[in-house]
């Protein structure tokens, strides 16, 4: 291994850590709904680049800057979010695990089945902000979108830490998530915090998407399914309903992904982040920050 | 009341003519013709064009008069279209189900890996009582893999030989660019198309005396290449070759914009040289070469691009060759003189596969159409660049 290898691994984890930041806020998704719900809503990741497709309808209209397609992004995941509440969730039986989980799987084929049927599955151009951007740090060279991507990821998840400990919406839904009855005794109504949880996990979705479009220039619904299967990986290494677990873990596949990559080639990559993912599960099943008690 | 009666009369009059015209209409027979390909996934756009192609070539075929069966009636051509979703299970429940029916050709599918399957469940060698498989011929429009027809006797292809394309580009590339030496490799590891056409493109190069310098892979939904492009920015490389669909292709191209990868030569893989990719990456694939059996070029191509258009699909490479298939079945039909019959399907069957066998040429879009003894067809071909946002003819290697 040379020094040029040297600085083109640190190059692919830095890469892949910026990248992460989508993986990240995919999985604060997965495991906020976890948290309120104890439900998996497999439908989360399909949802959101359901919505960043819905986004680029804008421009078909006006010519938007990427901005304003960011933000009917998050606005039409805010939406998907609620729709996927009513269909998913609203009305099938929470006391059934599988119910749920069946709801979200169908809700995850019909959401890529509508892009597809939408787009005749070609693949679109996504706007980039700071594309033409690359930052250079000696031999290593830093991606301005990758960056803002990365930025936006951690400014999203400031936002919802401040909404979850520092409002009474946040109040309530942790209220719902620790103890439904005693919060419905306390006058908190459980389904609009549910509707709310979806609309405010929605709308990451939608900024992942769209983050995810612009981080590779395109959209195609080849994408829905990876990005769930990676949001599942990211939400069990972060630990169900953990938000700072879902973070660091985003961020630890994304690098990881890409240094895998760089050592063991396309064909093996996969295979590590699979046995990573068994190893949390069976020797730390709580995730990242569980309390050092063991497997329950 | 006279006024009644008058009007009892026509009535009357109006319904005995239309009792008198129904049995001509009855007469006018129609012969259906299934495809079947991917119309869902991510692969929809093909099933979408070969089904466009399919219609417009049956119009125009029943605008000059349809098809004249065995017993010299005329017929009509109707497309019946049918999803596999590219999944080798769909595909062979969706033939079995056109072979249950009175069909005696069905044509497609899209994907590679689905003919690979289906094929499989032919009849390997007519005639052979050993063997159970199914005895209904399939001509195939887009799969691409090459060598695929020789699985069965009852399978057929339509589409372009990739060994002989890429053969010729890479033999001009040398004779054009003598100053190009090294060339570096893209390919979509999981695809079989893309894979096997690398092996082609990398076969193909090395026996022009380029060198092979390097070879990155990537996965068909994969998101990040930066990884495979700082590798082929090492590689130094004066030609870069992608064997990759335009999702992954675009991908590329973008990453290799973003590090500054500028090869003097760019070379793609046949099914890119699609409208999608030119949606995806314009900017970054000018000057992107690719060897294609479909440009409007002819006055035949020209009006087939118009009527596929018309039918809300695009003609390309694989649409073409769905096109040309519906107008190779029209004279099989009338040179075997097939009957079309709910009697005569299995014999009908027999002769459609025996007309395809027989076929030494056929025409083309683009021009003569070779066929060969395994049943695959030898395409002219030409070879296209990306050019201001549209795919332009750069060579035709046959003038």
């Amino acid at each position: 291994m040379n020094l040029l290898d040297v600085i083109d691994a640190v190059q692919s984890l830095a890469d892949g850590v910026l990248f992460g930041a989508t993986y990240a806020l995919l999985g604060i998704g997965f495991t906020l709904v976890f948290g309120v719900m104890h439900k998996i809503n497999l439908s989360f990741a399909a949802a959101s680049i359901g919505a960043a497709y819905a986004s680029l309808l804008i421009l078909s209209v006006i010519k938007a800057p990427a901005v304003v397609v960011f933000l009917m992004a998050a606005v039409a995941g805010g939406g998907l979010g609620a729709i996927v509440y009513l269909v998913g969730f609203k009305f099938i039986p929470l006391a059934n695990p599988l119910a749920t989980l069946m709801s979200t799987v169908g809700l995850l084929l019909l959401i890529d089945e509508i892009v597809v049927h939408t787009t005749a599955g070609v693949p679109l151009n996504y706007p980039a902000l700071f594309s033409d951007v690359i930052i250079r740090a000696g031999p290593f060279n830093i991606r301005g979108d990758l960056v803002f991507v990365f930025l936006l990821g951690c400014v999203c998840m400031v936002v919802l830490l401040f909404l979850i400990y520092r409002t009474n919406l946040g109040i309530a839904t942790r209220a719902v998530s620790q103890q439904s009855t005693a919060a419905q005794l306390c006058g908190i109504s459980i389904t609009r915090v549910n509707v709310l949880t979806f609309v405010v996990t929605g709308v990451i979705g939608g900024i992942a998407g769209a983050m995810t479009g612009a981080a590779i220039g395109m959209l195609s619904p080849l994408l829905s399914l990876p990005l769930t299967v990676k949001g599942l990986i990211v939400t069990v290494i972060g630990g169900l309903g953990s938000i700072p677990g879902a973070i660091i873990a985003g961020l630890l596949v994304g690098g990881l992904e890409n240094v895998l990559q760089f050592f063991r080639g396309v064909s093996e990559r996969d295979l590590y982040i699979m046995l990573l993912l068994f190893a949390f599960l069976v020797f730390r099943p709580g995730g990242i920050f569980a309390i050092a008690h063991g497997r329950d | 009341m006279h006024r009644k009666f008058v009007t009892f009369i026509a009535s009357l009059g109006a319904m005995a003519a239309f009792a008198i015209a129904a049995p001509a209409t009855a007469q006018e027979r129609t012969v259906k013709i299934t495809g079947f390909g991917a119309k869902s996934g991510v692969v929809r756009v093909f099933g979408i064009n070969s089904e466009a192609a399919m219609k417009a070539a049956a119009e125009e075929i029943n605008k000059a008069g349809g098809v004249t069966l065995g017993d010299g009636s005329k017929a009509k051509l109707a497309v019946e279209f049918l999803d596999d979703r590219c999944n080798a299970e769909e595909g062979i429940s969706v033939v079995r189900r056109i072979a249950s029916s009175d069909a005696f050709v069905a044509v497609g599918p899209t994907c590679s890996n689905v003919a690979e399957s289906l094929f499989g469940i032919l009849q390997k060698k007519v005639g052979d009582t050993s063997d159970s498989g199914l005895q209904f011929p399939i001509i195939a429009d887009v799969a691409a893999k090459g060598g695929l027809a020789k699985i069965s006797e009852w399978s057929f292809r339509n589409v372009p030989s990739e060994f002989e394309m890429y053969k010729s580009l890479m033999g001009w590339v040398r004779s054009q660019h003598p100053d190009l030496k090294t060339i570096y490799g893209g390919v979509e590891k999981d695809f079989a198309h893309s894979n096997a056409t690398y092996g082609v493109m990398k076969g193909q190069a090395e026996a022009n005396g380029l060198q092979v310098v390097g070879t990155a892979e990537w996965l068909l939904n994969d998101t990040t290449f930066s990884t495979q492009v700082r590798d082929m920015k090492r590689a130094n490389a004066d030609i870069v070759a992608i064997s990759a669909h335009p999702f992954t292709t675009c991908g590329v191209l973008k990453e290799m914009e973003r590090q500054g990868v500028k090869p003097k030569l760019l070379i793609g893989l046949t099914s890119s040289s699609s409208i999608e990719t030119l949606q995806g990456c314009a900017k970054q694939a000018e000057g992107m070469i690719i060897p294609t059996s479909f440009a409007p070029v002819t006055p035949e191509a020209k009006q087939a691009a118009e009527n596929v258009a018309k039918f809300g699909g695009s003609a390309d490479l694989h649409s073409a060759a769905a096109y040309e298939i519906m107008f190779i079945l029209k004279d099989v039909i009338e040179q075997q003189k097939i009957m079309a019959k709910p009697d005569t399907v299995q014999g009908d069957r027999n002769k459609m596969r025996e007309g395809l066998a027989a076929l030494k040429e056929t025409n083309g879009l683009l021009g003569k159409v070779g066929r060969t003894a395994d049943r695959e067809a030898i395409k002219p071909f030409l070879y296209v660049h990306a050019k201001g946002g549209s795919w332009e003819v750069l060579h035709k290697p046959s003038s």
